[in-house]
C-alpha cells in the first residue's frame, strides 16, 4: 500500500464529520470517495495532504507525516482543490514559480504538452487567471499537479468544470497514478474502475 | 537669533481658526466636529505635557531618564502601531515592539551617536527628538505592513495553500505576501522623500529654521532623519511582517488562519 491512514477524525464545533476512518490506496489503485455535501471530503483531502491539522496516522510507503517532514510529504503527496484559484500573472508564471520550489527541484513534467491533451488552448498559459474560465483553471491546476510526479494525487472534484471530452482525456491520463478522488459523478468511480469508499 | 516666542494669545489665535472647520462640518453636515474638538484638546495637551517634561529631562542629564523617556515612547509607538491595524493575532503587540526597538531605536542610536557624532550618544536634546520623528514614521510602516500581511493571508488561503500543495515551505508560500506587505509599509517615506523640498518643507526643518540654524544645515539634519526615518522604517516593517507570517503558519509549515482576529 502506498498510502495508508488510520483514526482520522474530524469535528467540526459539535459536529462529528467523521471519526475512526481508515483508508489503503495500493501503487496505480484509484479510490473514490462518496458522501453527501458537508461530509467532510474535501477536509478529509486536506488532512492527507497535511494542510489541515490531525492526530490521525498516516503513512506513504511505510513513513510517517512526522518522519518524512511537512515539505516533503506535501512534495510527494499532491492535492488538487475543487477550485482552482485566481493567482497573479498568468499561468505560465505560476508554473515557473512552482518549479523554482527547493522540494521540487529537477524532477517535473511537461504540463503544457498534458492540458493540450486535455483540450486546452496553448495561450490559455499566457492569459492572466483572471481571465480564464473555470474549466480553462481547473484543467491547468491538475496538469501543474500532474507534471511535478507526486507519489499520490488528493484530487477534490477534478472534472467538475470539464466537458465530457475533456473529462474522458483526463481520466485516459489518469490511469497508473495512485489517486485518491473525491467526485459527486458516480459514473466516474466506474469509468475509472475504483474503489469507492462512503464517508460521513 | 532665536525663534519669537509663542504664548497662550498666539495659540487660542491659531485654535480659533479650527473653529472654521467646526462651522463647515456642522454647516455641511460631516459630523467631525465632535472628532475636531477632541483631536485639537488632545494636541494642546500631549504637547504641552511633552514640553513640561522636556525641560526637566534636558536639565538633568540623567541616562537611565532619557532612556526611560525613549522605552515609554517605544511602547506607546508599538501599542498605536497595533491599534490601526483591522486585524491581529497573539502577540502582535510584543512583536511590533521588538521590530519598532530593533528598527527605530537601533537606526535612533546609529543616528545621534555613530553618524551626527553627540556625545553623549543619548543626550536628550538630540536622542529624543530623533527618536519622535523616527518611531512615528516607523509605526506608521509597521501598521501598513501588517494591514496587507494580515489581510492576505486571512483572505489569500486558497492562494497560498495551492502552493504549500506543491511542497513550498511556509516562507516560499508567503513570501510574495511578505514582499507585498513590506512595498505597501514603505510607500508613505517614499512619497516623502520623492517630494520633500519640491511640495513639503518637512517639520524638522521648518523647526529649524524657525529656531535660527541656516537652511542648508536645516536640510542636512532634514536628509539625515530621511534617511534614518527610511532604514528603520524598512526594518520595522519586516520584523512586524515576517512575525505575522511566523504566528501564522504552525511548525508544519501549514497557513492557520484561525490564528488571526478580528480586532
Amino acid at each position: 500500500m502506498v498510502l495508508v491512514a488510520s483514526g482520522l477524525e474530524r469535528r467540526v464545533g459539535d459536529r462529528t464529520l467523521f471519526s475512526a476512518l481508515s483508508l489503503e490506496v495500493g501503487a496505480g489503485e484509484h479510490v473514490v470517495i462518496h458522501g453527501a455535501s458537508g461530509s467532510g471530503k474535501t477536509l478529509l483531502l486536506r488532512m492527507l495532504a497535511q494542510l489541515d491539522p490531525h492526530d490521525a496516522d498516516v503513512r506513504l510507503d511505510g513513513a510517517s507525516m512526522a518522519g518524512l517532514g511537512p515539505t516533503a510529504w506535501r512534495r510527494r503527496v499532491r492535492y488538487v482543490a475543487q477550485d482552482a484559484p485566481i493567482h497573479p500573472g498568468t499561468p505560465r508564471d505560476w508554473w515557473e514559480r512552482l518549479a523554482s520550489l527547493k522540494a521540487l527541484d529537477g524532477d517535473l513534467g511537461d504540463p503544457y504538452g498534458t492540458s493540450a491533451r486535455w483540450g486546452l488552448e496553448a495561450r490559455a498559459w499566457d492569459r492572466p487567471w483572471s481571465q480564464l474560465s473555470g474549466g480553462e483553471r481547473q484543467r491547468i491546476a491538475l496538469a501543474c499537479a500532474v507534471a511535478s510526479n507526486p507519489d499520490v494525487l488528493l484530487l477534490d472534484e477534478p472534472t467538475s468544470a470539464l466537458d465530457p471530452d475533456a473529462v474522458a482525456a483526463v481520466e485516459a491520463d489518469l490511469a497508473g497514478r495512485t489517486a485518491l478522488i473525491v467526485t459527486h459523478d458516480r459514473a466516474q468511480a466506474e469509468r475509472l474502475g475504483a474503489r469507492v469508499l462512503e464517508i460521513g | 537669533m532665536g525663534p519669537i516666542e509663542l504664548g497662550p494669545w498666539q495659540i487660542g489665535a491659531a485654535a480659533a481658526l479650527v473653529l472654521v472647520n467646526g462651522a463647515l462640518s456642522v454647516w455641511l453636515k460631516l459630523g467631525l466636529e465632535r472628532k475636531l474638538a477632541v483631536a485639537s484638546v488632545r494636541s494642546v495637551v500631549q504637547l504641552a505635557l511633552l514640553g513640561f517634561v522636556l525641560e526637566p529631562v534636558f536639565a538633568a542629564g540623567n541616562v537611565w531618564l532619557v532612556l526611560g523617556i525613549c522605552a515609554v515612547m517605544v511602547v506607546l509607538a508599538a501599542r498605536a502601531a497595533v491599534s490601526r491595524v483591522s486585524r491581529g493575532y497573539a502577540g502582535m503587540t510584543l512583536a511590533s515592539l521588538v521590530a519598532l526597538l530593533v528598527g527605530a531605536g537601533a537606526t535612533a542610536v546609529i543616528g545621534t551617536g555613530g553618524i551626527v557624532g553627540v556625545e553623549p550618544w543619548w543626550e536628550p536634546r538630540y536622542l529624543i527628538p530623533m527618536l519622535g520623528m523616527i518611531l512615528g514614521n516607523g509605526l506608521t510602516g509597521i501598521s501598513l505592513g501588517l494591514e496587507t500581511c494580515l489581510k492576505q493571508l486571512d483572505e489569500e488561503r486558497a492562494r497560498i495553500d495551492a502552493v504549500l500543495a506543491f511542497g513550498a515551505t511556509a516562507w516560499e508560500a508567503a513570501r510574495p505576501v511578505a514582499a507585498e506587505s513590506l512595498r505597501t509599509g514603505l510607500i508613505p517615506i517614499l512619497n516623502s522623500m520623492t517630494v520633500v523640498g519640491l511640495v513639503t518643507i518637512p517639520g524638522m526643518m521648518t523647526g529649524q529654521i524657525l529656531g535660527g540654524t541656516p537652511p542648508l544645515q536645516a536640510a542636512a539634519y532634514q536628509m539625515l532623519i530621511l534617511f534614518l526615518i527610511a532604514a528603520a522604517t524598512a526594518l520595522g516593517t519586516l520584523v512586524s511582517v515576517l512575525a505575522a507570517v511566523r504566528a501564522v503558519f504552525d511548525a508544519e509549515g501549514r497557513l492557520r488562519p484561525e490564528r488571526i482576529r478580528q480586532t
